[in-house]
């Protein structure tokens, strides 16, 4: 650790443990507490990477999260900051995108050919001969600058942790600086709960560097964040960005389990207190190792105990500056010369490659040296307030952009270096006026909340607003504008773009701000402008003659600061649903079927045959994922009749009827069958994929067209595990496990519901319907119960041949049948006509959803229609999507449900067709997915199998 | 040879390595890609929206058919909307053969087109595969594919191996939620830099004589007599015979001064983008059941796009929720990317029409025509958008490639079927 410094009164490592890591290969130590970049800066390394696209080595320029020259790869996450990650025992850090190696970069040749390479300069060329441009790309890919992600099997033989925590602090401060912790402080002094959210690895901003003068008040506003009741740190945390309601999200990192968390706060108060950001200075050579911020030094030396070089040249514009020379002369580092920018002093041109060698002064003097410091001037990072509204003017005088607290909403505040300057005093001042004013607010917010709330106690105090002493403007002290030296320099570190880049994109006429840097990538990469903002609106302020207020801002955009999709993604959120029945159905090999979040047996081994169980004797399917809606009150008929095509308002008790709804564009949505089990109480069923959409679909015109119908919803697919028992001996199971229900044909006819006790089980719903064509009773099970029926009904069947059958039986089963399945049989344009359903729709109804719609397609005859098919030779089956083509050679519709039929010992088809296709006996041309056609009449109607319904109605 | 429209200015330098070269070792500058022109009086075509539909048609009015009186007005900066907030994907693999046959155009221009605009607009083809977690949309994309067949597109449907060897990053394993059962591989596709073509296409616009007028927002458009004279502007009022509204996300508003009503809805639709990593997606992916794409920029970045948003607003905020949903999902199909960092979230404005196709063509008001209505498959269809108005503007007659496109078609009823494909169909 060569240049690592004899101990610091404010080193945030830890000498008494040492670790050792490796950094591309070779092996390291630091102490604890050091971060990658820091024990590399202490063992001498200079280079941390190269730049985007002309490679040049790049070293340490702001030593924290944002440097944009230490991103590296850390086992197999890419694009760590290695100037805020800290070491941990055994890390393996590599460079990124360098070839052969960080110290010889072969694409570094690229800084030689710099001057044929201007800003966009791959817009200009590589267009032709067109076939070559494949093997231009792979050129320009190789480029991509970026750490590696690991491949999928590597990824999933190691652990991986993120998870998402909610809060609901009453005052969340981003920022702990001074005026943060101040803040945060006296809001928990008023008693609100805070949540103080800190970038850092500790708190305190820039009084961590700040030496003697602030020590104490350090230690004292520390020891008084720590004291305070109610006040909750995150560390090395950030708040990434602020929504509606002050819905703020927060990145935490560092944490010892978990690779990245996502906060999510719903804070009724939020205190924006970022400090400031040191910006860079733009000359030649501003990117060479060994150029660095004054508080990069100041961090390097205060913090982490390490000597930024030999022999310093500083360009200060202001105290920070000179605090730096300081700290660079304490720790013995030889201040060849201070260049005063105040003066009019002014660093031009670094002479070096891969380290500083000399610079060149304003005045032409050239000075040796190995580090060089500037410390030019300061960006307010106003991220947060332009989320919650503020529009960024810049200020002159004090040479950045500021917002203006007046423009923001009642529960955003802001403090500190972000708003203002002022003594040590005034801002610890100031954060704490803000802190109580914030603390009042999210009172009076608290307040209205348990106000509106039924269940909370009232006592809170009266509902009033509490007079708000906003607190005194900090004092703005005047800096000097400086941007850009008279030579050109980087302006976009992660970029590689420099200032002439921008000088040149304006004079091809890229002018505006926002083109600008579109055609120079400038602030597009990881750093996303906080660093490079202020100085790409000034150079091409400059480029266009204009001032900066002409100029413009950007657009804050969240996430502040970047985030790992895993932190955003939380843990995994997709449940999948089992119906009660899954164990029997794993239990007898089913093999599964992935429908939307269910899980379905698809068939147990033998599909045909399960057809045939139902055709001849009895099966059982277990239809549990069906949607199924309890529907109370007396103006259940009236949503029926709105959302139905066909009358509801003559459903007696007891009876089932079929219902079709379409969207207001008259296009089939859904169908089902609904029942009425009482006076005022009705069952519906939806399609298994459409039970959530139904859902929605009726209480949207519940709640938004009809607030005054006494209609309640509850949705109870899963209170009832769904049993259909279909067959010519279903009534014959049925009944030996129905005690209560008189299952006579007379009694219980086709379309009849009862409820009754089935194997014990009380409370059962049954009704007689058939999907499948044959007589069948749908059994709704409390669900808890479910297996228990399932298992009696076989049992009590086995001499009827009774057995389980699958969706894909089921399938063929209603195809042979002719039933229809809504959006597969339809699609998006499918109106009632094109389904097959004509018959349903009642027009003379006083109003339904899609009336108008389908009051239209009632008196047009040419639209599509669904039709059956039989192929010509009975062996053929053609996928499902296969194309009708027309003479013409046009598409005349297509294929939307085909099987081969046991029942038949033939193929049966479905079809979408036109219109003028679609008459019964018009032969077809089918095209075959392999190329081939096949011919195909078209059928009376779309049963095949019983198409005069005797089964079903048996 | 391609012909030439009238020049009104100078010819802008040539772009070629060879330039490159010539212009690195003299030093010598680049002229303006376009310049900036006072505003005339009049002009024979005004297009409001400087993106690239407008931005395209005033370069084939001028290409194809010579007509170079003409201004494009944008609000903002060229491709500040729109074109420069989607997500860059390319395909022609639609749903419905007018689709097909009218996207397919589309992409053959773009093929051509670098050389076409002397600009480099850098079309990926990386191809593009829309994936299937059930057999409902394992369906879907067999219908799909043999649409595309008969219109001669490249497409068909591929099964998990296939997946898995174009995307070894996607997690093609036995899973119960989002199982990959196969997909739409359709060659062609890709992506490409989109705002270098809105400045190809501006750049070829302005060297063959239209004036393209940023920051200057239509405040107004004057009709008489049942036809359009002309719109005013914060930047003077300007007579016109043709004006086209080619705007997006405010395309009712525009079609409300000349007092045309469309059927459109305004959405926002978020997108993001990681920081750059190593290549390693060399293909768009898209699920339509997770509501997601993601495609890998030559700069290493991912970009994502997700379906509009469920409620209709004019706002560009971006959300946290749609921030989660889209990790999640992303993470769904490739779980090793959870290290990677998004860096920027956005919104644009999508355009939606009830059929989920676009509104092309003349209206009641002569001489007002509308090429909007273009939901989240606009920039798709630039060039031949431009191609078409152009030939519309031209010949005062609907081109048959954008026949079924008309604002009519809702009073027939004759609604295309886009609807079911395209809901996350990019």
């Amino acid at each position: 650790m060569a240049m690592r410094l004899e101990r610091q009164p404010d080193e945030v490592v830890d000498r008494d443990v040492t670790l050792t890591f490796t950094w591309n290969g070779r092996t390291y130590p630091a102490y604890a507490g050091d971060t990658i970049a820091s024990a590399l800066a202490a063992c001498g390394v200079r280079i941390f990477s190269r730049s985007f696209k002309y490679h040049r080595p790049r070293g340490l320029l702001t030593a924290s999260y944002l440097d944009p020259g230490c991103m590296v790869q850390v086992g197999d996450e890419p694009n760590v900051r290695g100037a805020h990650r800290l070491v941990e025992p055994g890390m393996r850090v590599r460079s990124q995108d360098t070839w052969p190696s960080l110290a010889v970069d072969v694409k570094a040749a690229n800084q030689l050919v710099g001057r044929f390479l201007p800003a966009g300069f791959y817009y200009k060329t590589f267009m032709g001969p067109r076939r070559l441009w494949p093997a231009y790309e792979r050129v320009l890919e190789r480029f991509a600058h970026g750490g590696e992600i690991p491949d999928l099997s590597s990824y999933q033989r190691q652990d991986h942790r993120y998870d998402q925590r909610h809060v609901h602090p009453d005052v969340l401060v981003a920022g702990g600086g001074p005026a943060g912790m101040a803040a945060a402080v006296a809001a928990a002094a008023a008693g609100a709960t805070v949540l103080l959210v800190e970038e850092e690895h500790a708190l305190g901003g820039h009084l961590r560097w700040g030496g003697d003068d602030v020590r104490s008040a350090l230690r004292e506003l520390r020891g008084r964040v720590e004291t305070a009741p109610g006040i909750e740190v995150l560390t090395d945390s950030v708040v990434l960005g602020r929504y509606d309601d002050n819905w703020v999200s927060v990145v935490q990192r560092g944490l010892p389990t978990v690779n990245e968390r996502l906060v999510k706060a719903r804070a009724k108060s939020l205190v924006v207190a970022p400090g400031l950001v040191e910006r860079p200075y733009v000359f030649a050579g501003n990117d060479v190792p060994g150029v660095m911020l004054s508080t990069a030094v100041r961090r390097l030396v205060d913090l982490y105990a390490v000597k930024p070089g030999h022999r310093a040249v500083v360009l200060s514009a202001n105290p920070d500056g000179d605090a730096a020379t300081e700290a660079l002369r304490r720790v013995g580092v030889d201040v060849a010369h201070v260049e005063d920018a105040r003066r009019g002093g002014d660093i031009v041109r670094v002479h070096g490659r891969d380290r500083v060698r000399a610079v060149e002064l304003g005045d032409g003097r050239r000075v040796d040296c190995d580090l060089v410091v500037t410390a030019t001037g300061w960006t307010a990072p106003v991220s947060l307030l332009t989320m919650a509204g503020a529009v960024p003017a810049y200020d002159a005088r004090a040479a950045r952009f500021r917002a203006d607290p007046a423009q923001l909403p009642d529960n955003v505040l802001a403090t500190g270096g972000v708003v203002g300057d002022g003594s040590l005093d005034e801002l610890v001042a100031h954060g704490e006026a803000t802190g109580r004013v914030a603390a009042r607010r999210a009172a009076a917010v608290g307040r209205r909340w348990r106000a509106a709330s039924p269940t909370a106690h009232k006592q809170a105090g009266p509902l009033v607003e509490v007079a708000d002493d906003a607190p005194p403007a900090l004092p703005v002290d005047p800096h000097p504008e400086l941007f850009r030296a008279r030579t050109h320099g980087i302006v976009d570190f992660s970029e590689d773009v420099s200032s002439a880049d921008l000088v040149t994109a304006v004079a091809e006429g890229y002018e505006s701000a926002e083109l600008a840097k579109r055609y120079t990538t400038a602030t597009m990469g990881p750093v996303q402008g906080k660093l490079e903002t202020v100085n790409v609106i000034a150079i091409i302020a400059e480029a266009t003659r204009r001032t900066i207020e002409e100029t413009g801002t950007t657009t804050w955009r969240p996430p502040y600061a970047p985030v790992t999709l895993g932190a955003l993604a939380g843990p995994e959120r997709e449940p999948v649903r089992r119906s009660p029945l899954q164990s029997w159905h794993d239990a007898h090999a089913a093999t599964p079927l992935v429908a939307g979040a269910w899980i379905r047996p698809d068939h147990y081994g033998d599909p045909a045959g399960e057809v045939r169980a139902v055709r001849e004797g009895v099966g059982l399917i277990d239809v549990t994922p069906i949607g199924k809606l309890d529907l109370h009150g007396p103006d259940v008929p009236r949503l029926l009749n709105l959302v139905y095509l066909n009358r509801w308002s003559k459903l007696a008790v007891g009876r089932v009827r079929y219902g079709v709804m379409c969207a207001e564009d008259g296009v089939v949505l859904d169908d089902g069958v609904t029942a009425r089990l009482g006076e005022s109480s009705y069952l519906m069923t939806t399609t298994s994929s459409g039970a959530a959409t139904v859902w929605e679909w009726l209480e949207r015109w519940l709640q938004t067209e009809h607030p005054d119908w006494r209609v309640h919803i509850t949705p109870v697919t899963t209170a009832y595990a769904s049993i259909n028992v279909a067959g010519p001996r279903s009534r014959e199971l049925v009944r030996r496990v129905v005690a209560d229900v008189d299952l006579d044909p007379d009694a219980f006819p086709y379309m009849h519901v009862r409820t009754g006790t089935v194997a014990g089980v009380a409370d059962c719903v049954l009704w007689r319907i058939g999907f499948t064509g044959e007589l069948s009773y749908e059994l709704h099970v409390p669900a808890g119960h479910g297996l228990h029926v399932w298992e009696a009904l076989l049992a009590a069947g086995g001499d009827l041949g009774a057995r389980a059958f699958g969706v894909e039986a089921q399938r063929i089963l209603r195809l042979e049948k002719g039933h229809l399945i809504v959006g597969q049989d339809t699609d998006g344009l499918s109106r009632a006509g094109s389904a097959g359903l004509e018959g349903l729709v009642k027009l003379d109804k006083e109003d339904f959803a899609g009336r108008p719609e389908l009051a239209w397609q009632d008196q047009q005859r040419d639209y599509p229609r669904l039709v059956g098919l039989r192929t010509t030779d009975p062996t053929v089956v053609p996928v499902e999507g296969s194309q009708v083509v027309a003479d013409d050679g046009g598409i005349g519709g297509r294929v939307t449900s085909s099987r081969m039929s046991p029942t038949l010992d033939r193929s049966v088809v479905l079809a979408q067709l036109d219109a003028s296709l679609a008459h019964a006996g018009s032969e077809v041309t089918i095209a075959m997915v392999d190329g081939t056609r096949v011919t195909a009449v078209v059928t009376a109607g779309l049963a095949q199998v019983d198409p005069e319904g005797e089964r079903l109605h048996g | 040879m391609v012909e030439r429209g009238r020049r009104t200015g100078p010819r802008p330098g040539r772009y070629s390595a060879l330039s490159l070269l010539r212009h690195g070792v003299t030093g010598q500058a680049w002229p303006a890609a376009w310049r900036n022109h006072d505003m005339r009086r009049g002009y024979r075509v005004v297009i409001i929206g400087g993106g690239v539909h407008g931005l395209a048609t005033a370069y084939y009015l001028a290409r194809n058919h010579q007509i170079t009186d003409v201004a494009v007005l944008d609000k903002g900066y060229l491709g500040g909307g729109g074109s420069g907030r989607n997500t860059a994907i390319l395909r022609s693999n639609y749903l419905t053969p007018e689709g097909v046959r009218f996207y397919d155009r589309s992409l053959q221009l773009y093929r051509g087109l670098a050389a076409d605009l002397n600009f480099n607009v850098m079309f990926s083809r990386k191809g593009h595969l829309t994936l299937a977690h059930s057999d409902a949309s394992l369906r879907t994309m067999r219908w799909r594919a043999e649409v595309n067949k008969l219109s001669g597109v490249d497409s068909d449907v591929v099964g998990p191996a296939d997946v898995k060897r174009l995307v070894p990053h996607i997690d093609t394993s036995d899973r119960p939620r989002y199982p990959i059962l196969g997909a739409l591989y359709h060659p062609p596709g890709g992506i490409i830099r989109h705002d270098a073509v809105v400045w190809g296409y501006a750049r070829a616009a302005d060297h063959l004589g239209a004036h393209l007028h940023q920051h200057t927002e239509v405040t107004g458009i004057d009709v008489s007599g049942g036809r359009v004279r002309g719109v005013r502007t914060t930047n003077g009022d300007v007579a016109a015979d043709v004006v086209v509204n080619a705007t997006a996300g405010w395309a009712t508003l525009v079609a409300d001064m000349a007092g045309v009503r469309l059927p459109v809805q305004t959405f926002p639709l978020q997108a993001a983008v990681t920081e750059p990593v190593k290549p390693f997606l060399r293909t768009v992916v898209v699920s339509g059941t997770l509501h997601v794409y993601v495609s890998q920029t030559a700069r290493g970045e991912l970009v994502f796009g997700a379906s509009v948003d469920p409620f209709a607003s004019y706002s560009t905020q971006g959300s946290l929720e749609f921030t989660e949903g889209l990790a999640s999902h992303v993470l769904q199909l490739m779980p090793s990317l959870s290290s990677l960092r998004l860096l920027r979230q956005w919104a644009g404005l999508c355009d939606m029409t009830p059929d989920f196709a676009p509104i092309m063509g003349p209206t009641d008001v002569d001489g007002f025509l509308v090429d909007v209505g273009w939901g989240t498959y606009g920039f798709k269809a630039g060039p031949v958008s431009g191609e078409a108005m152009a030939e519309c503007i031209a010949t005062g007659r609907t081109p048959e490639i954008i026949s079924s496109f008309g604002l009519d078609r809702f009073a027939r009823g004759e609604l295309l079927g886009e609807k079911g494909a395209a809901a996350v169909g990019h």
